[in-house]
């Protein structure tokens, strides 16, 4: 019988423990995931650089495109941001711009806006999701302007040497994964590589980070992901993405990212 | 002389070691039959076509660049609901089957990291397309067509308006009425469509409500052929035996005499594929017709051997003398019947279709094994056979025979044929103008889903889809800019002067030095001249510019250069044939004229995709619907379109050059006539219409494939009947000594053939692939028979030197032969006729068509031929012998 107690003991007080343990790492989880999602996008007050895409299909067959990007928060970091892109090439699509309010909400869609010179159109999107394709690339609309915390639930299933990998569940239906694994670098908080599952655990989709480079803003340095491979193993293509002549803290003006750029964006955003 | 010695030590080895002729036939046959386990079936058409077919590789150079499958439809009809499909229920139903077809992969044993079977990311399906449409004014929204199952009533008929507002869903996946929709299953191989198709029958015997499912396209209808005709085969085969067993007991009565046709029918065919098994040949839907033809010719051998072993047995000679005097009497025609057929298949080795190549060959094979077989096979039988087992053959049943049915029939063909031979003659030739008439009417034409019986669920599906749809068989026409080397070679000639020309306008506007000016010429120079296409050139000048771009350089340098840059871009613009949109516009007339006519149901093209696009990107208003007017509008069209959920549905249209596009033409009917029509059209279009750039172009698509194999075996095997007609009145007039007795031999055969097709053309079937192949079966039979008639006929002539005194016996024994032959085969076959496959029942109707032409033509025909020209045939044959 006193044996018996002892054993409830020191159950109860190993289970304790794991809840204590379990709690102390749920926390520091998030914690991880949301300085994961600062150093992706929020970095500095303001960010600018040129974004080339190199998308191989199966057959090995290769098109670029080639865009400038701005971006400039609004407020703190992991709040809202302002998006404009520009393109570059191919050349038949230049100087077709996108403009985008992100809002850090997950209840409040973004605002998207687009500005086609060739149809001269300007059009508001009114997207149900952000799980589509980025300029025809293997990325998603989403692996570009983040996808919010907010929306996964959060866990710590591995850590290795150099990384944290967490699994992100939705907590919401009506997107194609079932879940991701982030591999985080412990020491830049980068997710080097994300790969998506879907039921059944089936890898179909993976982005790894190929090159980060620190690039000086005053006297900081932000670690900067400059080079990285989307890959759809369905369709057998890739997308590579190289982010060059990156600027941080430029002091932006709030007028760039009205209707008014977006016809005729300013010399800073096409050079 | 030689012929005479051979028979003589063939009969005489069979009679005196029928044990070792027994042992080594055994052994043969287990030898041969070890084989048979090997199996490997190969049940695609396509193979049909020689590997380096032009066809065959343009195809499947399409289905590369566009990234195309082969396709299962599966398709849902709702007559009962006034919403059509788009009801809570079916919608769920459809979601579940879209769910559960996406789970249809499997690892690929020959690739261990790859997975076969369904392409998800292909899929057409309500839950998988994106939805493009107004959200109030100056706004587009994306989303999903239907991100989910719909609840409520309401939300169905919301799914409905959507499908409905895009015209490339409209006939494709949802029908026009809404009372119908269809899922597109592309498959990684088309030969893992029965897998599928079985699949998903099973999960929709699952399901409840009383929609109608139904699953088709053209992998799904090969795919099935090549399954169930395998089994129907085996069935077909086992049922014949049976019919013909019976037959041949009416005439005989003796269970031991009668095993002998099946079992030499058995022998040669295991013995014919085991070989072909043996040498590596898979069985091709072709070959597996190898069995029927090989019973029947070999049966008719071993019949004429029984009915002249029961017409003349002697119980007072024995089975040795009796066996002796019939294989006597029948090895010379028998050698030569077995000779004819087999040089006659063989010349199908000269068609240009593979597995054709490898059915003649063996059936060629089979023939000879199957007279082997029969030479010594059936007297070393005979010989294992106790005489008093014969007590009840023959002899006794031979004074009934006398008076039965079928020797006074006989008897009064033969009257007949002497009384009134002109008659007969004219009668024959009025047969053949109207065969001739007949074979003027024939409709070269083949359907796969017509190989089904009209209750099999592939033909019901497929009347019922295309019902309500543009057509589920689909071809492609690939359109391409001239990329031949002389146009490539001038284009990018101009461009270089292009360059040049834009170089010296910058460098002087830009008040470029004349040192760089000079280095950037020569950079223009040297890249043109290294390089292959105007698209190399091109991105290799804006490379080189661009590496000067980054440089450390003055304002207006960089300014030149960018200008340079640009000029280098626009000239690459143009180079995207299908960007433009005066090319676009003619695509777009293209389809416009094939739709307007009965040719096909729908057909989509990147055309389609910029219109709609377009219209919704402006206003969403119908007069927008509408090809952009700049070059630049369709980018951007295009880039739109790619920011979807399903960025590479565009390259299942364009490639990504944007130099050759695939214009997806939906046939609603299987019909290859159908699809002459349209390539007909095509042609008669293009050369009406000048495209506004040099454009080629070609056809892809299983369902043109099709075409292209049914006129090549159609072609095929009329040239190889052609071919083996004149080797077989070669040899007939080299035996026989005599070109008139060759031609003469010829008779059966042709009037035979003009009477098959010329029935096929009156009636209005279609001429198809089971009909050239099986008509091909009456060279063994029509030659046989007259082989048997004549050699006869001359044999008995050379002893009594009268026609009318020869013709009683004549219409004796012979004739009975021929006749009990034409009855035990055709009648043997007619089961085949309740087959759910159609080339079954064809094969049933020809073999009771050709045995029995052929029958009466030799018994009818030639006697009165013979009769009213016996001095032309007899007299002088016996004034040179």
């Amino acid at each position: 019988m006193k044996r018996f107690s002892k054993t409830v003991v020191v159950v109860a007080a190993l289970l304790s423990g794991g809840v204590a343990v379990a709690k102390a790492e749920g926390s520091s989880v998030r914690e991880i995931v949301d300085h994961s999602n600062y150093v992706l996008l929020y970095q500095g007050d303001d960010c600018k650089g040129k974004l080339q895409f190199t998308i191989t299909d199966r057959q090995g067959r290769t098109r670029k495109r080639v865009l400038n990007i701005l971006r400039k928060d609004i407020g703190a970091d992991g709040g809202d941001q302002k998006y404009f892109t520009c393109f570059i090439a191919p050349s038949d699509v230049r100087n077709m711009t996108f403009m985008v309010h992100k809002h850090a909400d997950i209840g409040h869609d973004d605002d998207r806006g687009l500005y086609m010179p060739g149809l001269d159109l300007v059009k508001r999107i009114a997207a149900s999701d952000k799980r589509t394709s980025f300029v025809g690339s293997d990325f998603l609309y989403e692996d570009i302007s983040g996808r919010s915390p907010e929306e996964d639930d959060h866990e710590l299933v591995e850590t290795t040497d150099r990384f944290h990998v967490i699994k992100n569940t939705p907590k919401k239906g009506g997107v194609e994964f079932d879940y991701y694994l982030a591999s985080i670098d412990k020491e830049t908080g980068i997710a080097m590589k994300l790969e998506y599952y879907k039921k059944n655990d089936v890898l179909y989709r993976d982005i790894v980070v190929k090159e980060v480079q620190n690039v000086p803003a005053g006297d900081k340095m932000y670690p900067t992901v400059t080079r990285s491979v989307a890959r759809d193993h369905e369709k057998g293509s890739s997308t590579e993405m190289i982010f060059s002549g990156i600027v941080y803290d430029t002091g932006i003006r709030d007028n760039v990212f009205t209707e008014r750029y977006l016809r005729k964006p300013s010399r800073d955003v096409l050079r | 002389m030689i012929v005479e010695k051979l028979k003589n030590a063939m009969i005489d080895w069979a009679i005196n070691r029928s044990r070792i002729v027994v042992a080594l036939m055994v052994m043969v046959v287990i030898v041969a039959g070890a084989f048979l386990s090997k199996v490997v079936m190969d049940t695609d058409p396509e193979n049909m076509l020689m590997k380096t077919e032009p066809a065959r590789v343009f195809h499947n150079e399409t289905k590369k660049a566009f990234e195309l499958s082969e396709i299962v439809v599966l398709g849902v009809v709702n007559e009962k609901d006034s919403q059509g499909v788009f009801t809570v229920e079916t919608l769920g139903r459809i979601h579940e089957l879209t769910e559960f077809a996406k789970t249809l992969k499997w690892r690929n044993p020959d690739d261990p990291s790859g997975m076969e079977g369904v392409i998800e990311v292909d899929m057409v399906a309500p839950s998988l397309m994106d939805h493009m449409s107004q959200a109030g004014p100056g706004t587009i929204s994306f989303e999903w067509l239907m991100p989910e199952p719909p609840k409520t009533r309401e939300e169905a008929l919301s799914v409905r308006d959507k499908a409905l507002s895009n015209p490339l869903l409209v006939g494709q996946m949802v029908s026009e009425d809404a009372k119908a929709l269809c899922i597109y299953l592309p498959l990684t191989d088309k030969l893992l469509s029965y897998r599928v198709y079985t699949a998903l029958q099973e999960k929709i015997a699952g399901l409840e409500g009383d929609e109608e499912w139904h699953i088709t396209g053209l992998p799904v209808a090969e795919g099935a052929i090549g399954v169930e005709m395998f089994t129907q085969m085996g069935l077909g085969s086992m049922l014949s035996m049976a019919v013909i067993f019976a037959l041949l007991f009416f005439f005989f009565r003796t269970v031991h005499m009668i095993v002998l046709p099946i079992l030499i029918a058995t022998v040669s065919i295991i013995v014919t594929m085991g070989a072909m098994i043996a040498a590596g040949y898979p069985v091709h839907i072709l070959s597996s017709m190898l069995p029927i033809f090989l019973m029947s010719v070999s049966m008719v051998d071993t019949v004429h051997i029984l009915s002249e072993f029961f017409d003349v047995y002697d119980k007072r000679k024995g089975r040795r003398e009796n066996i002796r005097q019939v294989m006597n009497t029948l090895f010379t025609p028998m050698l030569y019947t077995s000779l004819t057929t087999a040089a006659g298949f063989c010349s199908l080795v000269f068609a240009p279709i593979p597995p054709a190549q490898v059915f003649g060959l063996f059936l060629s094979i089979g023939v000879l094994v199957s007279w082997l077989v029969t030479i010594l096979f059936v007297p070393a039988y005979i010989m294992f056979i106790p005489d008093k087992r014969l007590e009840s053959f023959g002899l006794q049943v031979r004074e009934t025979e006398k008076r039965g049915l079928l020797t006074r029939g006989l008897r009064r063909i033969g009257f007949v044929s002497w009384k009134h031979p002109k008659f007969v003659l004219a009668l024959f030739a009025g047969l053949v103008l109207l065969g001739i008439w007949g074979i003027g009417q024939i409709r070269v034409n083949d359907n796969y889903a017509k190989r089904f019986v009209e209750s099999h669920p592939i033909h019901k599906a497929d009347v019922a889809l295309n019902r309500h749809f543009g057509g589920t068989y689909m071809a492609n026409l690939i359109l391409e800019g001239d990329v031949s080397p002389e146009a490539t070679a001038e284009r990018k000639r101009v461009m270089k002067e292009e360059m040049t020309a834009s170089l010296n306008d910058l460098g002087a506007r830009f008040g470029i030095g004349r040192h760089t000016m000079g280095e950037i010429a020569k950079d223009i120079g040297s890249i043109a001249a290294g390089s292959d296409s105007e698209h190399a050139m091109l991105s290799g000048m804006i490379d080189t510019f661009d590496r000067r771009f980054q440089e450390p350089l003055l304002d207006e340098e960089s300014d030149f250069l960018q200008a340079l840059i640009d000029s280098a871009y626009r000239q690459e613009e143009e180079l995207s044939v299908f960007k433009r949109p005066d090319v676009l516009q003619y695509v777009a007339k293209l389809q416009g004229f094939l739709e307007s006519g009965d040719l096909i149901g729908k057909s989509s093209s990147v055309a389609d995709v910029v219109k709609k696009v377009n219209q919704e990107l402006t206003d969403g208003e119908p007069e927008n619907f509408v090809i952009p007017e700049s070059l630049q509008g369709v980018a951007e069209c295009y880039m739109q379109y790619q920011q979807g959920h399903r960025p590479h549905d565009l390259w299942h249209m364009v490639t990504p050059d944007f130099q050759r596009t695939n214009v997806t033409l939906q046939f609603r009917t299987g019909d290859s006539r159908g699809t002459k029509a349209c390539v007909e059209a095509v042609d008669r279009f293009f050369a009406e219409n000048k495209p506004p750039v040099p454009l080629q172009y070609n056809w892809a698509g299983l369902h043109y494939i099709n075409l292209v194999l049914e006129e090549k075996i159609v072609s095929g095997f009329l040239q190889s009947f052609a071919g083996s007609f004149i080797i077989v009145f070669l040899i007939m007039s080299f035996l026989f000594r005599s070109p008139l007795w060759g031609a003469v031999c010829m008779v059966p055969l042709t009037i035979t053939l003009l009477m098959i097709y010329g029935v096929t053309g009156l009636i209005g079937k279609d001429y198809d692939l089971p009909v050239a192949v099986l008509s091909s079966l009456s060279l063994g039979m029509a030659v046989d028979f007259a082989i048997h008639f004549l050699s006869r006929s001359r044999s008995l002539y050379d002893e009594k030197k009268s026609w009318k005194s020869i013709l009683p016996e004549l219409f004796g024994e012979p004739a009975r032969a021929i006749s009990r032959n034409v009855l035990v085969i055709a009648v043997g076959f007619l089961p085949l006729v309740v087959a759910p496959l159609v080339p079954y029942k064809t094969t049933g109707v020809m073999l009771f068509g050709i045995l029995t032409t052929s029958g009466i033509v030799t018994l009818l025909l030639l006697p009165a031929m013979l009769r009213l020209f016996e001095n032309t045939f007899f007299k002088r044959r016996g004034c040179r012998s």
